[in-house]
Order: C-alpha cells, then sequence, then structure tokens
C-alpha cells in the first residue's frame, strides 16, 4: 500500500518557508525594559509602525530583523491613518516588500517580533474585505481588511503576508478587539510624506460636528433629512473666521450633502486647503449660503 | 451562607509597581498609600500589580495596566484614570476579575459612523435631552423652552423612541454615548 502523502507536513514546511522569506521585514522598537511594539522594516532607512499604540517621544530603539538595535527618530505620525514612520540612524539592510491585496478567504500570516530581533507567526484567515473607508479621524484607508487571527498587544503595526509572500499591509487593532490591515497601498501613500515632510497635509474647517435631524417644518426648504449641526468652533477657524456659529446646521458642501461624512471628508484633502467652498446652512431657520477658505488642519 | 467573594474587596491590598520612571511610581505610591494599600516590591510577593502602559514580563501576578493597549492583562484603564477608578480596578482585579474601563473598550482604529437618519435627533429634541439630564420635568422642560406641556410630551417620546430608551436615564446615558461616538472634528 503507498503510503499516504503528509499533506498537513507539506502545508506546514511550505507556511515556515514563506515564513522565513518574510523576516527581512519583520522589525519592533523598544517602549521600554520590557516592552516593545511591531513594526515593518519598510525601507532600508524606514520603520513604520502602528501609530495609535506609540507612545509620545521623539527617539526610540528599533530592533531589525537581525536582532541588532538601532536608535531611530520620529520621522512623523499620522492618526487619520494609524501610520507612524521612525527613520532610522543607521541604514539597514533593504527588505524585500511586494506589495499585495487581500481576498476573503485566504491565508494570512502576520508577523511580529519578541523584541530581541526573534519574530513570532500567526496564521488566520483573511476574513473580510471591504472598499476605502475613512477613519473617525477622517483618513482615508484604501480597503478594509479585518483577519481572523489572535495578537498579542506587542505584535500589534508589524506586516501581514499573504500565502505567496505578498505584503498586504500593517496590523493593527480595530473596535471591540478587531484586528484590522492597514493596506499597502495606504502605507505607501502616507509613509513618504511623513519621511519627507513629518505629517500629511489635510484640509481643515475647525470645527466639531453631530450629526442632527433636519426639523421636519424645514426639510422641504433645506432638501434634507438630516445636517451637521457646529457643536463647537476653534477660535480664529476658517469656520470661525466666515462667521459661523454653534447651531448652524450644515446641509452641503459645494453641492454635495452632507448626509455621509466621507462626502464631507472627500472635500478636505490635502488639495483642498486654499481652496474656497461653498456651504448652505440651516440658521434660525432659513437656508443661507456661506463661503469657507480651508487651510491646513494645525498638529494634534 | 458563604460569604460572596465581593465582600472582602474592601481589605488593604500588597501591590507592586512598575512604571516609566521614578516620578510616576512615587505619584501611584503616594496614591495607593492613600486609598490604604501597601506598595511592596514585586519580588514580595503582590496581591497584584499596577504596570505602565504594558504588562511586566514578570506578569505572574493579576495586573492592572494604565493606558496602551495590552488587551491581555486582567485590568486595563485609561493612563489618566482617576484615583478611585484605579483602586476599584485594583480591589476587583486582586480578586480575580477582568475590569476594562468603559473608555478604553471605544479605542482601537474605527471607521468613522455613518448615523441612520431616522434615528438622529432634531435639535429641539436635543434641547429637550438636555433639560431632562438637568433633572428637570416635563412641566419645568416646557417652561425652559416656553411651549406646552403637550408639545414636551410629544418631543420626549420621540427622543425615548429614536434612542431606544425606556427611561429618562437610559435616554441621557444613551444620547452621551453617541454624542461621544458620533461627534466629530473637521
Amino acid at each position: 500500500m503507498a503510503q499516504e502523502p503528509n499533506l498537513l507536513g507539506a502545508l506546514s514546511d511550505l507556511l515556515v518557508a514563506r515564513f522565513a522569506a518574510a523576516r527581512d521585514s519583520v522589525a519592533a522598537l523598544r517602549l521600554s525594559e520590557r516592552a516593545h511594539l511591531g513594526a515593518i522594516l519598510w525601507r532600508h532607512d524606514a520603520l513604520v509602525t502602528s501609530q495609535q499604540s506609540l507612545p509620545d517621544g521623539d527617539t526610540l530603539e528599533a530592533v531589525l530583523p537581525d536582532g541588532s538595535r538601532v536608535p531611530g527618530k520620529l520621522a512623523g505620525r499620522d492618526p487619520a491613518t494609524n501610520v507612524a514612520v521612525i527613520r532610522l540612524d543607521t541604514a539597514a539592510r533593504a527588505p524585500t516588500l511586494t506589495a499585495s491585496t487581500a481576498q476573503v478567504g485566504s491565508l494570512v500570516i502576520a508577523a511580529g517580533s519578541d523584541g530581541g530581533g526573534r519574530p513570532s507567526a500567526r496564521l488566520g484567515m483573511v476574513n473580510a474585505v471591504g472598499p476605502e473607508w475613512h477613519s473617525m479621524r477622517g483618513g482615508r484607508i484604501e480597503a478594509r481588511i479585518q483577519l481572523d487571527l489572535t495578537l498579542a498587544a506587542s505584535e500589534e503595526g508589524g506586516p501581514a503576508f499573504d500565502t505567496a509572500g505578498g505584503w498586504l499591509g500593517m496590523t493593527t487593532f480595530g473596535p471591540r478587539g478587531q484586528i484590522l490591515v492597514i493596506p499597502a497601498a495606504t502605507v505607501e501613500r502616507i509613509a513618504p510624506a511623513l519621511l519627507t515632510g513629518g505629517r500629511v497635509p489635510r484640509g481643515w474647517l475647525g470645527v466639531a460636528l453631530r450629526p442632527v435631524a433636519v426639523p421636519d417644518e424645514l426639510r422641504e426648504t433645506a432638501g434634507e433629512v438630516t445636517g451637521l449641526m457646529v457643536m463647537s468652533l476653534s477660535p480664529g477657524g476658517p469656520a470661525a473666521k466666515a462667521g459661523l456659529v454653534p447651531g448652524d446646521i450644515i446641509l452641503s458642501v459645494d453641492g454635495t450633502s452632507a448626509r455621509r461624512l466621507r462626502n464631507v471628508l472627500a472635500h478636505l484633502g490635502g488639495d483642498s486647503v486654499g481652496k474656497s467652498v461653498s456651504l448652505r446652512l440651516i440658521r434660525g431657520g432659513a437656508v443661507v449660503p456661506v463661503e469657507v477658505t480651508i487651510t491646513e488642519r494645525p498638529e494634534a | 451562607m458563604t460569604q460572596p467573594a465581593v465582600g472582602s474587596l474592601a481589605g488593604s491590598l500588597r501591590v507592586a509597581i512598575t512604571a516609566r520612571d521614578e516620578e510616576r511610581i512615587a505619584t501611584l505610591a503616594k496614591l495607593l498609600r492613600s486609598f490604604g494599600h501597601e506598595v511592596v516590591d514585586s519580588g514580595e510577593d503582590p496581591d497584584v500589580m499596577l504596570a505602565d502602559q504594558h504588562r511586566p514580563e514578570e506578569g505572574r501576578y493579576p495586573t492592572l495596566v494604565l493606558g496602551g493597549t495590552d488587551t491581555d492583562a486582567e485590568g486595563l484603564l485609561p493612563e489618566d484614570a482617576a484615583g478611585a477608578e484605579i483602586d476599584a480596578a485594583l480591589r476587583a482585579v486582586a480578586h480575580g476579575l477582568v475590569v476594562r474601563s468603559a473608555r478604553v473598550r471605544a479605542t482601537g482604529f474605527s471607521a468613522i459612523q455613518e448615523a441612520e437618519a431616522r434615528t438622529l435627533l432634531t435639535p429641539r429634541e436635543a434641547q429637550i435631552l438636555d433639560a431632562i439630564a438637568d433633572g428637570l420635568t416635563n412641566k419645568a422642560i416646557a417652561r425652559r423652552l416656553g411651549i406646552s406641556l403637550h408639545t414636551v410630551k410629544f418631543h420626549v417620546e420621540s427622543v425615548f423612541r429614536k434612542l431606544g430608551a425606556s427611561t429618562r436615564t437610559e435616554a441621557v446615558a444613551k444620547a452621551g454615548e453617541r454624542r461621544r461616538a458620533e461627534t466629530i472634528d473637521l
């Protein structure tokens, strides 16, 4: 009788090989004697990590894939896309990252580091892939990638790979313990801006808004059932300068309905700085137009 | 009848602290002593550990972590947690309970919330809710806003329906939660 082929063993061996091939981009940042955070050696001179879990401070110690420790400086952090970039003081060996896109149901390998240069591996499945989305902080993320795997806090910020060794992006914690991937495309768009300019320019109105229902008696005039009510204004900000006051309800921005926040955000990209937009507002029971000149969002 | 475990939550604890620097350790130690706890070294078999950002590696004791995202820790509170919160969480963690702050639970990199039109309050309804939060009766709300009692009742009913609340307290709590989730700085 022919011996049964060891398919599980073959799968396991393949995973080991894939992981070994991916190792040259698996780094970490030492946060203290005991704690560290996952990171990706993104270029020979820069690491990428999860902004939300990176403590304040400008200098950091990086642990490279070969275990060596190299000092680095924070080049910039972008809360809107959760990407932070650390510039290495000493150049490392360039990683071989080839960006790939996630497929629902495919196996995924996430990598972390023990903080001493030894890698840790996680195996799971791409649980869901959605279209481009906007974060609570207003950043655009190229795709919503959710993983079905476990990740330790110290592994967040590391790379995720598909079975062909393609780089899917950076792992991060989403709401309610979800494991998300910030896609490679988002990292490749944001990280260069952080590395060269220290920030990602974004348009700013200088208002805190919350969605409200338009009162019944104004729905016809407004042509909208919901709007964004001004809760507060940043003193001296664009909206304050344009004369907006708390209680104003924004109905549209340059003719685009404010019903969906993401539509409003689309008007506040990096190229919007310096441009003037026309807001339609409900103020004191009447619909009025107001022109606002967008400025660059100040650093948080 | 046996005493429930929580009955002993009131005692004094032996707590070991690991924090980023001496100053932080001193601050936390002072706080713990003010709540009647004893500060000990991690080698002295503490009841519970209090740590900054991450669980310490010699983490065989129940640990309360302040700040960070160390979801493996028994206790996790925001970095700026109040003294009473830290005290309550330490007692709970020392007794084998898992503690999370509602504020921490809301963290994690998340998507913008697109609100559902039919559950959004009108500005008038929001005013009514603010008055409810101030503890006003329907009659007092009518007086404050200069509208009839009948109109107030109508609005209150609509507020309850939109928020899915059945009591005034519940409505105020749910509205606060929603306001935090939905307010966006642009």
